[in-house]
């Protein structure tokens, strides 16, 4: 059996690979990926603790719960975020992250 | 295990707010010839009577009072600026497509009803989503307008990153702790465990979940999106995220902290006075220069929160939650009358900069005094209640002396606190200063007051100043 470390470990770095697109790059398109990635990398963890907190094969069922919640909301997101970004497209031709400039200081 | 923790029967609130917003939304579809502002009328009045179905025996139950309040202003908000709402979204005068923007705040709001009773980290995840999802709708509201759209689009990432981390830090507090429920025995049990992998680990997984919690309340270094998007966004949803979205993140935070009452730790004492300090000095040194006056309330909304956390860093028990509550009832009947304002300046001035103000101490007198009393609660002038919060906020930080090796960490905190509530009056007064000190323009006519707009102003400046001189009269500060 896989070690519990060796999930953890994968959802760690997918969790920073999405953290760090999310602070990089530059297309919203992309950046939205990274976030769902983030979701992802927990859902890992979760799933992975379930087991390992588990008795003789039996998982505790709470950490999956939990993560079926954020599939559900990750769904709600992307729906609520791709409309955001159409909308984004049609008012600036861009998906761009450096087309935002209407708001600063 | 989770299910034993709840009742139905304490999720009425909850149940009939989705059920009011589902009717509102229903009745758009299918009654087409009915006047929207109707579903505002009904969806404000729907909200105060959820309140009465409310049991006070929760422990978080002021900060669910203070949200269903707040729904109900942002949604009679939303009706005084319908004219601008209609515009925005159909390009016309036509109401098509505006109710969502009355039945959204009513959702959100029963997230964060929902928020303050939970016991576990489930829950709060759950009702915490339901909230920031509908604000990321109403944020980006008005589609025909740039400026809603980047408020949309730049709170809808930097939400979801927080969400992310949120969700993280859950997964690590399950597999350190063996459980979602936020209990002192739980939190005190890994933090002194015998291997020392568990309580990094676990100390890794609180600062994950306080970091979702601090995107809400506007804490740095979670406040990027605050002044962007308060400007950009529609005004009543402005002042819904100002209000009742930072109430959502002040339960968290509470909840988040409470575990930790008995223990005063230094390193997370000092993690947080870093954190209000650096709070408090973006907040109140950034509004400084501003000149859109929903911009300056969204510093003002970060330094405010700064204040809160004052009240965090002496004590997570029960009476800093009230503490917590009192402040933020002041905050919200401040902020809301300033808001208010904004909107009503905005629909017949057409303009958002504090240059819109000028001369109203002139052309309407009774109006300006009325914003006047509010920013100076907001500024902490004595006889308002902003005044006794504020001094609250400096009273707790004192008797946090108490702690002896933090005194030094304490005293720094007081002076950039100082120096935080003396920018706030220089900024507040601009306002002030532009009402009555500018002389009126030719074409300035005086603004015609909405009933709406007239009476709740009317009621919470006559709060502030009645919660303000009451305790120095009865003399109990």
């Amino acid at each position: 059996m896989t070690p519990l470390a060796h999930y953890l470990i994968l959802s760690g770095i997918l969790f920073s690979i999405g953290l760090a697109g999310v602070l990089i790059r530059k297309n919203i398109i992309v950046v939205f990926m990274c976030l769902e990635m983030m979701l992802s990398a927990a859902n890992i963890s979760l799933v992975a603790f379930s087991r390992a907190q588990g008795t003789e094969g039996v998982p505790v069922y709470d950490p999956q719960v939990l993560s079926l919640f954020i599939v559900a909301i990750a769904a709600a997101e992307v729906a609520i975020g791709l409309a955001l970004i159409v909308a984004m497209f049609r008012a600036r031709k861009s998906v761009e992250s450096t087309a935002i400039t209407t708001l600063k200081d | 295990m989770i299910s034993a923790t709840y009742t139905w029967a304490q999720f009425i609130p909850e149940f009939t707010l989705v059920g009011l917003a589902t009717l509102i939304l229903m009745a758009d579809c299918f009654l087409p010839k009915l006047p929207k502002s109707f579903y505002a009328l009904f969806g404000a009045a729907g909200a105060v009577a959820a309140a009465f179905f409310m049991n006070g025996e929760a422990e978080l139950s002021q900060f669910r009072m203070l949200a269903v309040i707040a729904t109900a202003l942002t949604i009679l908000l939303a009706y005084d600026y319908r004219k601008i709402t209609c515009e925005a979204v159909s390009g016309t005068d036509s109401e098509e497509g505006s109710s969502e923007l009355y039945a959204l705040p009513l959702i959100a709001c029963a997230g964060i009803c929902a928020l303050t009773q939970a016991k576990d980290i489930i829950m709060l995840f759950v009702s915490l989503e339901v909230v920031t999802l509908s604000s990321y709708v109403l944020a980006g509201y008005f589609r025909r307008n740039q400026g809603s759209i980047e408020a949309g689009v730049k709170y809808l990432i930097l939400g979801a990153m927080s969400t992310g981390l949120l969700v993280f830090g859950a997964a690590w507090y399950y597999g350190m702790t063996g459980t979602f429920l936020l209990d002192a025995a739980v939190v005190y049990h890994v933090f002194f465990a015998a291997d020392p992998a568990m309580s990094v680990g676990f100390m890794l997984a609180m600062a994950l979940l306080l970091a979702g919690a601090f995107f809400k309340t506007g804490t740095a270094p979670m406040h990027i999106w605050i002044p962007d998007v308060y400007q950009g966004a529609p005004t009543p949803v402005s002042a819904f995220l100002a209000v009742a979205s930072k109430t959502a993140g002040f339960a968290v935070l509470c909840m988040l902290l409470a575990p930790f009452a008995d223990m005063q730790l230094v390193p997370m004492l000092q993690c947080l006075v870093i954190l209000t300090a650096i709070t408090l000095l973006i907040g109140n040194l950034g509004a400084i220069g501003q000149t859109n006056a929903k911009r300056l309330l969204g510093y003002s909304s970060i330094a405010q929160a700064g204040f809160i956390m004052v009240f965090l860093i002496n004590g997570t028990g029960a009476e800093a939650q009230a503490q917590v509550a009192s402040y933020l009832t002041a905050y919200l009947l401040a902020t809301m009358a300033a808001f208010y304002a904004i909107a009503m300046v905005r629909t017949q001035r057409g303009s958002e900069e504090i240059s819109a103000f000028r001369a109203l101490g002139k052309t309407n007198p009774v109006i300006a005094f009325l914003i006047t009393v509010a920013f100076a609660s907001l500024a902490g002038v004595p006889l308002t209640y902003g005044f006794i919060v504020k001094f609250d906020s400096f009273c707790a930080l004192v008797n946090a002396y108490a702690l002896e090796d933090m005194s030094c960490w304490f005293t720094t905190l007081l002076i950039i606190m100082i120096i935080g509530a003396a920018a706030g009056f220089y900024y507040y007064f601009k306002v002030i200063r532009e009402m009555y000190w500018e002389k009126p323009q030719a074409e300035d006519k005086p603004l015609c007051i909405p009933m709406v707009t007239a009476g709740v102003m009317t009621a919470c400046v006559i709060l502030l100043i009645a919660l303000g001189t009451w305790p120095l009269l009865t003399g109990n500060l």
